[in-house]
């Protein structure tokens, strides 16, 4: 936007854009009124309609008679690029959403767990299901969900000449937690050193709290990991990620994450001791450190071997039911 | 199999329970050893290395400068280490060549020279329109990240600063630092005497108490926006010459560096 406006009336067409994007298609003035009103805005219809004409007017909604206004290309780009320190803390928001959505059941192994979503070329698509097929030879198990370019339902888009492969996401971990009463914050995504199969120390961090980038995609495009060493030879890097719960919930968090490893949510966890640093993760004192390797190394091993991939973490909440063993 | 494995950075060694060190520390390690003065025009600045292949160096020198020339770096000066030579305790391979520029921790240590104490914050990504900065669009902070933001962000490849150059309108690497209001004499003088010597860096000097290009800073400080000193390398990246900057910023003389005019 090239005049800066007032910051609540630029938080107020943001809102107006995100509630459009979200409904997909066309939507009127009273509908976005009485989604704004659930998310704490209160705008009445002219309100909005006056809203409206501004974001029209810069190209980032467009009308469509009495159906509504629809978000322009434009106006996807601005609900990704504004308002970049309200963005610092919706990554949190993000997840906190997501883990309260989930309810996967460690006895009966059923329910929703969240899905990281990557989208590869579909020419690139065999050499992907290979990799897939020899990390599950050497021991690292993939749990994918294929999507393909027009599925119906599809939390994000999928092009033409593209694939969609859903892995299950690590946070999945801290929504059983939480549904466990446990109180969970993820605090790092960082690159964990693996030396002879044993976690060694994470060799980067970064915040949750301190980005606007999801760390996990960060890392994938830094191209840093060496996930076909590590079930090669037993070093490398991998994603992992770093949350905390209250010192007192140490025993109970452990037990409940053993379970979540043998239903094959993740791969490899480590409990810290009580208020240390977790494999060299900074943890506050009265807290545990808890390190979870990342669903998405599957993914940063498809890298590994120069196939292009664009990842969007913390994407969905799907069904466990509907993801297969490759 | 074809890896694209990079080799990871140097750490030090360390047992697990040793904690990691946050960009925000390494900083703080680096502008205490800036002795950089402006008016002497001498003294040690803060620089980056860049790594290219002998084969490109010539085409890689000259999008440098004009990078440089437009005012889209920290400062005009360059220093080439040749092939073969060794520097930081980093050894160049067969056929690469290094070019430092200066980075804009520079602007930091100077200014914490002259008595002012300067904070830095966090590395982003500045919309620029008609040559005007506009916002930030996405950041990183310098004490949620071991990694230095501005390599980070280079990874993700959504600056387009070869556009800022060709048209003024465009995204470009940068970085916040705060200083407290009371110092504003000061540091405009301390910025006076960095333009005067080449380091023209600074983007953007925001009123006390209000937003810096979107972002919120503490009571009573004012926010310093300066271009990121990967900026030129950014250029030659988006050109598709092959180039990696190393991850830490290190001291050099500024002595040895050539000025570009």
């Amino acid at each position: 936007m090239t005049v800066p406006d007032d910051p609540q009336i630029q938080r107020k067409l943001i809102e107006i854009l995100r509630v459009i994007n979200e409904r997909g298609g066309a939507v009127g003035a009273r509908v976005i009124s009485d989604s704004l009103k659930e998310r704490g805005y209160s705008l009445g219809e002219r309100g909005v309609r006056y809203h409206l004409r501004i974001l029209d007017e810069r190209g980032l909604t467009e009308g469509h008679g009495y159906a509504g206004r629809t978000i322009t290309e434009r106006g996807r780009r601005e609900i990704e690029e504004a308002l970049v320190h309200d963005r610092i803390g919706f990554m949190h928001a993000r997840i906190e959403e997501m883990i309260y959505q989930t309810d996967f059941d460690l006895i009966s192994k059923s329910g929703t767990v969240i899905a990281n979503i990557t989208l590869i070329k579909k020419k690139d698509f065999d050499d992907a299901l290979g990799i897939l097929r020899y990390l599950a030879e050497h021991g690292m198990d993939c749990r994918i969900k294929i999507i393909e370019d027009g599925a119906t339902g599809s939390a994000i888009a999928i092009p033409e000449d593209c694939i969609g492969i859903a892995t299950i996401c690590s946070i999945t971990c801290d929504g059983i937690l939480l549904k466990h009463g446990i109180p969970v914050n993820i605090n790092y995504g960082g690159m964990l050193r693996f030396d002879k199969n044993q976690a060694l120390r994470y060799t980067d961090l970064i915040a949750y709290a301190g980005t606007t980038i999801d760390p996990m995609k960060i890392f994938i495009s830094w191209k840093a990991t060496s996930v076909l060493d590590i079930v090669e030879t037993g070093d490398g890097l991998l994603l992992a990620n770093v949350r905390e719960v209250p010192d007192l919930a140490r025993d109970e968090a452990s037990k409940i994450l053993d379970q979540v490893v043998a239903a094959g949510i993740t791969d490899y966890v480590n409990i810290g001791d009580p208020h240390s640093p977790v494999l060299g993760a900074p943890v506050d004192a009265g807290m545990t450190g808890i390190s979870v390797s990342a669903g998405l190394n599957v993914i940063a091993a498809i890298q590994e071997v120069r196939i292009a991939v664009a990842v969007e973490p913390v994407a969905a909440v799907m069904d466990y039911s509907e993801f297969e063993t490759v | 199999m074809i890896r694209t494995t990079t080799p990871p950075r140097p750490q030090p060694p360390a047992g697990e329970d040793t904690p990691l060190i946050f960009s925000i520390s390494r900083i703080g390690n680096i502008m205490y050893q800036v002795t950089f003065d402006p008016v002497k025009r001498s003294g040690m600045i803060a620089a980056n290395a860049s790594f290219v292949s002998e084969s490109d160096r010539g085409e890689v020198l000259d999008i440098f400068r004009d990078v440089i020339r437009t005012g889209l770096a920290v400062g005009s000066y360059f220093k080439v280490i040749e092939c073969g030579s060794s520097f930081w305790g980093i050894t160049t391979k067969e056929g690469e060549c290094v070019i430092l520029t200066p980075c804009s921790i520079t602007i930091d240590g100077v200014l914490l020279k002259a008595g002012v104490p300067v904070r830095p914050t966090l590395g982003g990504i500045v919309q620029i329109k008609k040559g005007v900065p506009v916002r930030f669009t996405d950041i990183i902070t310098y004490e949620g990240s071991t990694i230095d933001p501005i390599d980070v962000l280079m990874s993700q490849e959504i600056a387009s600063v070869t556009d800022v150059i060709k048209t003024g309108t465009g995204s470009i690497l940068a970085n916040l630092r705060i200083v407290p209001m009371y110092a504003r004499t000061r540091v405009e003088n301390v910025l006076d005497s960095l333009q005067s010597a080449g380091f023209d860096g600074v983007l953007f000097v925001s009123e006390p108490n209000t937003d810096v290009l979107g972002i919120p800073i503490e009571r009573d400080h004012i926010g310093i926006v300066a271009i990121g000193g990967t900026n030129p390398v950014a250029v030659v990246q988006e050109q598709g010459i092959p180039i990696r900057t190393y991850p830490l910023s290190e001291l050099v003389d500024i002595g040895e560096m050539e000025m570009v005019v």
